[in-house]
């Protein structure tokens, strides 16, 4: 049976419904990030680890120029590993009708018989190759979904120089491409490159390259570390031309999901937190407010017999109840927004299915936490109700004390007209409710920054990218290292304005224990294209001998300015040195090292190398020039700036703007909240004041308008904590998304804080509006015959 | 309705009975009903009633019997449910909510048994407040002069007596010279030294002003102080007493 008293939980809170309501409502935005954040990386961890478990994802993988497949025993045979898959990959370019530019990609092998025994793929659409695979391709979802190609469809490939058409005839997924980009990008461009999968036969025929393998994979026996591993096969390789061999902690898709997961972690925390604290503010506002209505009930229960601990849990009830509401709404919206989300990873990851899952464990977390909230909230108020003397609580409050207050105390008091003494006499009174409403209303200020600072930021990285880093207008690729000569080969293809090349060598570079392989941009000295520009945004001149990294290199190395760093070159003829660290980049995605070519072609022991050109193209003769570089047989990739970028605006702008909608959203719901709430109080308190002034002939606006003063005077304060506070957020959240893969600078504009400013500024107008509403129903005689 | 004259009370100290002015309130068949149905409640069936210009008026009646509904739809706080209520040629059954603003604003002075003073503002603020929106009051010190509280001009509400905060809500009231002063129970809060300070205080306002006085009581005593005694039963006027003579408040035997 319901006892009483819970029924009069039931019809209090029914009362005052628009308040709970309030409360509950920036409750339940703080649960519906935490569910949608938590279940949102559940999915992605749980889809992944599946994933890789039923695709046989490999533990460590290595490249290498040539070796014999009878090399694969050898490999079989190092202690901890359990399966290797050996095969080919190659740089291709691909000729798409339809796409004026060329387009470019790894061409991958699958065993001739059978399914390969690590990495498999998923067949999404279409078949697998045939027995023999003659002219048949399997062809990754990004790139066929991107270039709308379907199985049956032609497409060309370079294959060594020559054109070959082939027929697609499966579109696949891989467990090594959750995230299909060109190595060493941060974002996806699905359009211009894309992987394919051949039988080996075709492929080693076509690269002259039977019996041979360039690419293995590798599985460990449970239990077994990589480290070792990767020893094993670096010493073994070295002979063969081995690129340096990489755990799954270093592969770029799986880097790139866990970065994903890093971020959404840093979300999960950040923001649940800053709404909980609003909502457990304004439930001690509410609560207080009913408690002090409520004295003479208090009393009369009192007077009854019940305890202290009851009359407690009798208004803890109150906030258990709003909490309730908060998590059922917050969790159903968490539900929702993740599963927009998911959606939307689906441009970015590419997994068989990835089902949005809900976390059973943000649940019983978003339960702990926002209870926990809600019952420190109003802790202060229930204590009050409990420890009220029966007989003092039976008498109504005592009249309210009231003084000049502060400012008029300075003595510009008499410039003030009595309705803004009012306000500013009320707001003097009641300190901390005017503390709370400041701070809700400078909390929706700072969430709002949030979301505006990472479109800055990311706007920033791309123009810095793209105007201030990269100024040609698009980058080619050779298939192999080729002579400089190839540039006067590059500067006669029609509308070439500028060509200048570069050289890209892989190498492993090591300061004390650690590690770190990647590839060392060789740069021409007074470059006009691919520049290296510093922390103040000055170009750096590349000196002769040294070496250059990206700020977040020197941090994954523990390297500073003047140290030596050992370089082994992973390919040519394998040369180790020490190179001295002379200067550091800027640079916001990716790990980078630059040298000289000279110098970097010098310590190779090689002569003037290069393995690809950037371009200045003259507009005009735009198409003429991409379709004469479709041509030249040395192409393996092209990469060009615009199409980049436009594909930057289709994806990730796309879900910037979501997310942003997502917070504007909350912090809308924040600003009316905290406002909704303030009013009603303000409201309910005074009405005999409200209704006292109607009566003396004060029109409703005039009334009104007392209450927006005291508003505004709370809104204003509230500006300036709010952009404090906004700055302060995205300060540690920007901070957190310091990922290998992007980095954020914290970018602050006037405009953002001018947006988030009117936003809070407009959804506390239009709550101030609704409450004011109520005044047509203020009851002028009620209110007037009751005792005070 | 029954109209009688007293001839008593003309002793020493005695008022003179107000000329009788012009019209200023003409009610006919005033009837206010709350709520509809079976728990429609009838304040009022039917009161006729003429208020003129000077006088003092105490409505005199037990509880329910319609006095507050009454003097709410004067002071336009209410509208009758049907008849007619005007006030000189301002026809309040049918005017708007501005035009009720409006006439509260500058025509009238409410006095109510819980004073209704605002509390965050001083006595001097909470009559000045009300100068602020008139349109031809008095400074507030005179006011507050008038009630006899020019020495208490700068304290709150929380800081004075039930009298003297009934005596600012009275400064209030009168600050913007209206034309129609409305107490209802103006001392049903308060002892009676206190009491009668305060009737002091809406008197001398009605005799030096020359203001429309009406208050609201059901302590008959008071009924010597006025011009005419209205008595209201079952939300009708019931008999109409005349005093020819109005006695002094600090006459009154309480």
């Amino acid at each position: 049976m319901i006892s009483l008293l819970d029924i009069k939980v039931w019809r209090d809170l029914v009362r005052i419904k628009g308040q709970a309501g309030a409360v509950a409502l920036v409750m339940a935005c703080g649960v519906a990030m935490l569910v949608m954040a938590r279940s949102l990386i559940n999915s992605l961890e749980t889809t992944r680890l599946e994933y890789y478990q039923t695709h046989h994802f490999a533990d460590v993988f290595v490249q290498l120029k040539r070796a014999p497949m009878q090399l694969r025993e050898r490999l079989m045979e190092i202690a901890g590993v359990a399966a290797v898959e050996a095969g080919l990959v190659f740089q291709v370019t691909i000729d798409l009708a339809g796409l004026d530019e060329p387009a470019s990609g790894q061409a991958r092998s699958v065993p001739d018989t059978g399914e390969p025994g690590l990495n498999r793929l998923y067949l999404r659409k279409g078949r697998w190759l045939s027995a023999s695979g003659r002219h048949e391709v399997l062809v990754g979802e990004a790139f066929a979904e991107a270039n709308q190609l379907e199985p049956g469809d032609q497409i060309t490939i370079l294959l060594n120089g020559r054109r070959q058409a082939l027929k697609i005839v499966g579109i696949v997924l891989s467990p090594e491409f959750i995230f299909e980009s060109r190595p060493g990008t941060a974002l996806p461009d699905n359009r211009t490159y894309g992987i394919f999968w051949m039988r080996y036969t075709e492929l080693a025929s076509a690269f002259d390259m039977d019996g041979a393998f360039n690419f293995a994979a590798l599985a460990l026996s449970p239990g077994s570390n990589d480290r070792p591993v990767i020893a094993e096969v670096d010493r073994l390789l070295v002979a063969y031309g081995g690129r340096g061999a990489f755990g799954r902690g270093d592969h770029p898709s799986h880097i790139r999901v866990s970065d994903e997961i890093r971020v959404l972690t840093a979300l999960s925390i950040g923001f649940p937190a800053v709404f909980l604290t609003v909502s457990a503010l304004m439930s001690h506002a509410v609560l207080l407010r009913l408690v002090n209505l409520q004295r003479e009930q208090i009393a009369i229960l009192k007077a009854f017999g019940f305890g202290d601990v009851e009359i407690a849990w009798h208004y803890f009830k109150f906030a258990l109840v709003i909490t309730l509401a908060g998590i059922t709404i917050g969790t159903v919206g968490g539900m929702v927004l993740g599963r927009w989300l998911v959606v939307l990873y689906h441009v970015f990851f590419r997994f068989p299915s990835l089902e949005f899952q809900l976390d059973a464990g943000a649940l019983v977390m978003a339960v702990v936490v926002s209870a926990g909230a809600a019952v420190a909230g109003v802790f202060g108020a229930v204590r009050r109700a409990a420890c009220l003397p029966p007989a003092e609580a039976m008498r109504p409050e005592p009249p309210t004390e009231y003084r000049p207050a502060l400012v008029e105390r300075t003595g510009i008091g008499r410039w003030l007209s009595h309705t803004f003494r009012i306000a500013v006499r009320n707001i003097e009174r009641r300190p901390m409710q005017a503390v709370f409403t400041v701070a809700g209303l400078a909390l929706a200020t700072g969430i709002l920054i949030i979301p505006s600072c990472f479109r800055d930021g990311v706007d920033h990285v791309m123009e810095f990218q793209w105007d201030v880093v990269q100024r040609q207008d698009l980058s080619v690729g050779l298939v192999e290292p080729g002579d400089k000569r190839v540039c006067n080969v590059f500067a006669q293809l029609p509308g070439v304005l500028h060509v200048e090349p570069f050289r890209a060598a892989f190498v492993r570079l090591s300061n004390g224990n650690r590690h770190r392989q990647l590839a060392i941009r060789g740069i021409p000295g007074g470059t006009l294209h691919d520049r290296v520009i510093d922390a103040r945004y000055r170009q750096v001149v590349l000196p002769k001998g040294g070496l250059v990294f990206s700020a977040k290199l020197a941090e994954v190395l523990g390297a500073r300015v003047g140290d030596q760093i050992l370089v082994e070159a992973l390919e040519g003829k394998r040369t180790v040195s020490f190179v001295p660290l002379v200067a550091l980049a800027e640079d916001f995605s990716g790990v980078a090292a630059y040298m000289d070519m000279e110098s970097l072609n010098r310590i190779l022991l090689e002569g003037d190398v290069v393995t690809g050109a950037t371009f200045s193209i003259d507009k005009a003769h735009w198409a003429e020039f991409l379709g004469s570089l479709k041509q030249v047989p040395r192409v393996s990739w092209v990469a060009i700036k615009n199409s980049l970028r436009e594909s930057f605006r289709r994806t990730t702008a796309r879900s910037i703007d979501l997310i942003q909608r997502i917070y504007m959203t909350f912090a809308i719901v924040v600003a009316f909240g905290v406002v909704y709430n303030n009013a009603r109080i303000s409201l309910a308190e005074r009405a005999r004041e409200l209704a006292t002034l109607r009566v003396v002939g004060f029109s409703r606006g005039e009334v009104g308008s007392i209450l927006l003063t005291e508003l505004v005077l709370l809104a204003l304060p509230s500006v300036p904590f709010g952009l404090l506070l906004g700055t302060l957020f995205s300060t540690v959240i920007i901070g957190m998304v310091n990922t290998e893969t992007v980095r954020l600078p914290l970018i602050l504009t006037s405009h953002n804080y001018a947006f988030a400013s009117l936003v809070v500024a407009a959804g506390s107008l239009v709550s101030a509006m609704v409450v004011l509403q109520k005044l047509k129903h203020l009851d002028l005689i009620a209110v007037l015959r009751a005792p005070e | 309705m029954a109209v009688e004259s007293s001839h008593e009370g003309s002793g020493c100290g005695g008022v003179k009975r107000t000329e009788v002015g012009t019209q200023v309130f003409r009610v006919r068949g005033l009837t206010k009903v709350y709520g509809h149905g079976e728990t429609a409640v009838r304040a009022l069936s039917g009161v006729d009633l003429d208020l003129y210009a000077g006088e003092l008026v105490v409505l005199l009646g037990p509880s329910g019997s319609g006095k507050t509904t009454l003097l709410n739809n004067i002071g336009g706080l209410d509208v009758p449910t049907s008849g007619e209520l005007w006030f000189h040629d301002l026809d309040l059954t049918n005017a708007t909510e501005e035009e009720l603003t409006r006439y509260r604003r500058d025509r009238v002075g409410f006095v109510f048994q819980f004073y209704n003073l605002i509390p965050s503002l001083t006595a001097r603020e909470n009559v000045a407040l009300i100068t602020e929106i008139a349109r031809d009051p008095m400074p507030a010190e005179e006011a507050l002069e008038m009630v006899n509280l020019g020495g208490r001009l700068d304290h709150f509400p929380a800081q004075m007596s039930g009298g003297e905060q009934q005596r600012v809500a009275i400064a209030r009231a009168i600050a913007k010279r209206p034309e129609v002063l409305l107490c209802d129970e103006p001392t049903g809060a308060l002892d009676v030294r206190t009491g009668i300070a305060v009737l002091e205080a809406i008197e001398r306002i009605n005799r030096e002003l020359g203001t429309l006085t009406v208050i609201i009581t059901h302590n008959a005593v008071m009924a010597e102080m006025a011009d005419r005694v209205i008595h209201l039963s079952d939300g009708r006027v019931h008999h109409i007493h005349v005093n020819s003579t109005r006695a002094p408040v600090s006459s009154l035997n309480w």
